[in-house]
Parts: C-alpha cells; structure tokens; sequence
C-alpha cells in the first residue's frame, strides 16, 4: 500500500513538473498571429483608423472589408465593440465622433449593397 | 512476490511514475490546454497581415495628417527602421501590379517620416528596376535615393521636426508616483508619461508592465491628445505591478498597486496610479 502512495505522489510530482513547464518555462508560442487575437485596445485602435479613412473617403463596403480583418464577426458588431472600448478608456470625443460614424453607418450596410447610405 | 524481490525492483516504480506525470503534463499544457494568447499585439502578427497593418496606418495618416499618431502606430509593428519597412512594401506592391495604388499611400508617409523616395520621372533616362519593367505601362517603382555627393548648394527641402528620443545610456527614474482618486476615470488605472533628459515626451517607448503570473507590453503615443509620451494601463485591485522600460533592464518602479478611494459620498472606489517617468 506504501508503494502505492509513493507512486500516486510522484505521479503527481511529474503532472505539477509538466504543467509548470508546459505553462510556464516553455509554453507554446505564437509568433504569427493574426487579427483575430489582437488585444482590445489594438483592436480598437484599427478600427480607429478604418473610422478616420471611412470619414474622409465614404466607401461603408471598403471599410467592411477592412473591418474583416478583425475576423468573421459582422463589421457592425466589430464597430461597435471598438465603439465600446473608446468610451470605456476615454478616447478624446473627435475620435469617439468617427467611431460612432463608422458603427452607426454600418448598422444599414448589407454586403455588395454598394453601401447603406441613401 | 517475496519481500526480496520487491527490493529489487528498487526505485525504478517511482521514475515510472514521475514519467507518467511528466507525461500527463505536458500532455495538459501543450496538447489538451496550452496557454492560449488571445491579447496579442501587433507585433507579433503574421508578416501579411503587418502589411496590411502598416497599410492601414498609412492610410489612415492620410485622412488625419496626425504624423505623431502614425509613428505611434508604426512603432507596434516592431520595423527596425519603419520608414524603411513602408517603402520595402510599397515596392513589394508595385513589383504586384499594385491595383489599388496603396503604393503611394504608404511612399507619402515614409516621405513624411523623412525617407527619402524618389518617383523616376518619364525623363528619366536611367535603367528601369527590375519591378517597373513588369509593371502595365511601365510605372515607375520608387526606389530608396543613393547617398547623394555634398554640394556647396544646401538643400531646400524642409525636413521633419526630429522626434525626441531617450538618451543613450540613461535609466529611466520615477520622477512623480501619484495616487490619483478620481471616480471619473476607469478604476485602476496607471497612468504613465515618459520623458527624455530634456523633458520632451517621448513617442513609441515600449514599456514592460509585469505582476506575478504574467506581463504586458505597451507603447506610448498611442493616444497623442493626451501628450506623446503617454501611456495607461488598467491595473488590478490587490494586485502588484512592476513598470520596466526597454531597454532598461530593471524596473524603474515596483510594488505599483490600485489605491483604495473614497468618493464625496462616503462610497468606496478603485483609483489609480500618476507615473512620471524621465530620464536623468
């Protein structure tokens, strides 16, 4: 039974060893993300600047298409989270402005619509 | 089994089950739960979608004018020389037929960060590159200017105002560390400006941010309305953080932690932290 313990604890001893290294000492590593991943502020921050260019240019299916980048959510959905985060960390109301432009526009845009502006 | 026999077999069970665990663990950690990066930075993206980052910051810049937002931007992707990796691309997209002319986008804004392209003219009697020649109609590939021969005759051209840069050589010190109540902000939140000797703001830093069982990586600038060597982050409560800057090798501030607040009402709130950080 002594034996049996002692196995069962270095079993154990082996499993914490492998977590530690695997999560700690040597986790698996990313170097080529994508997008999708991106952390929320980078992630608002590209919508930022889909935001300026949409504002000076006006193509809503160029900036859907830009917004795609960010994964397969719906552009409005992307829009409006990074709408979300802007308000949530105090982005300068200008920014706040082309953001809520971006996401408000996007809210009639249908794909190859050619827009959702009339 | 007799009891001899059991003695034999020594320890030999004990390393099996070691390696059982190990096993099991890596199997976890690797295999069944690795650890998953789902905050990344745009650093550590694949180089196609890098393009299309910095192509996006270009344009951008083009639409705001805003060169110090710019440089911020650029300054996430990690180029060694950003102005130089914005004219690589724009040569990579003209060499590809360049159908939605961002070539010129991402050209205008290596100009404005002062590299220097030049645009072969139709005059230009010199050999076609390699890129031009497979481009419809000819078009002209920017290329990046030889070394021009000094002359006695300076240049007109105005050049960019100089972005400050740190100092070579000097640790960052904490200037001010301020507790900041203010229930209007986001709770938790550290704030952080970093200036070189000469007081200037400095964009672009990257900043290390870590606390016991991870760390963050920022960059300042990112939010020019609020000075270009500027740089927050949402701490934690009961949670303490350490603030390195790179190159620096130490953190210039430790033990940072969210204060505890009372607000006008008597109610309790998160505050956050003021970091002043300058060179000396």
């Amino acid at each position: 039974m002594d034996r049996w313990i002692k196995f069962l604890l270095v079993i154990a001893v082996g499993l914490a060893l492998g977590l530690v290294y695997g999560w700690v000492i040597s986790p698996v590593e990313y170097v080529d993300t994508t997008p999708e991943t991106l952390r929320a502020d980078y992630r608002s921050d590209y919508v930022l600047m889909v935001a300026e260019v949409y504002h000076r240019e006006g193509d809503l299916d160029l900036a859907a298409r830009r917004l795609a980048l960010l994964g397969s959510q719906p552009p409005v959905q992307i829009a409006a989270a990074a709408l979300d985060y802007g308000l949530s960390a105090g982005y300068p109301p200008l920014d706040i402005a082309l953001l809520q432009e971006l996401a408000t526009d996007l809210q009639t845009w249908q794909p190859d619509s050619g827009g959702g502006q009339p | 089994m007799s009891a001899d026999e059991k003695n034999q077999r020594g320890p030999w069970y004990l390393l099996f089950g070691l390696a059982i665990g190990l096993g099991l663990g890596l199997l976890i950690s690797w295999v069944i739960a690795p650890v998953t990066y789902t905050d990344t930075a745009p650093i550590s993206l694949q180089a196609q979608f890098k393009d299309e980052y910095r192509l996006m910051i270009a344009r951008a810049y083009q639409a705001n004018g805003d060169l110090g937002r710019a440089q911020s931007r650029l300054a996430l992707l990690g180029d060694p020389d950003p102005g130089a990796a914005l004219v690589a691309q724009a040569d990579r997209l003209l060499a590809a037929g360049d159908p939605d002319d961002s070539a010129a986008v991402l050209l205008a804004l290596a100009e404005a960060l002062g590299e220097a392209v030049v645009y072969p003219t139709a005059a230009d009697t010199s050999t076609p590159t390699a890129a031009a020649a497979a481009l419809p109609g000819g078009r002209p590939t920017p290329t990046r200017r030889p070394t021009p021969t000094p002359t006695a005759v300076s240049s007109p051209t105005p050049r960019p105002t100089p972005t400050p840069t740190p100092t070579p050589g000097a640790r960052f010190a904490v200037i001010v560390r301020e507790e900041i109540c203010d229930p209007t902000l986001p709770p938790g939140l550290l704030q952080i400006e970093v200036q070189n000797a000469a007081r200037q703001p400095i964009p672009g830093m990257e900043i290390i941010i870590t606390w016991p069982g991870g760390q963050e990586r920022l960059f300042t600038g990112l939010k020019p309305e609020l000075g270009n060597g500027y740089a927050d982050f949402r701490m934690a409560p009961g949670v303490s953080y350490a603030v390195r800057l790179l190159p620096d090798s130490v953190p210039a501030a430790s033990d940072l932690r969210a204060p505890a607040c009372t607000a006008a009402d008597g109610s309790s709130f998160t505050g956050g932290l003021r970091l002043l950080l300058r060179q000396p």
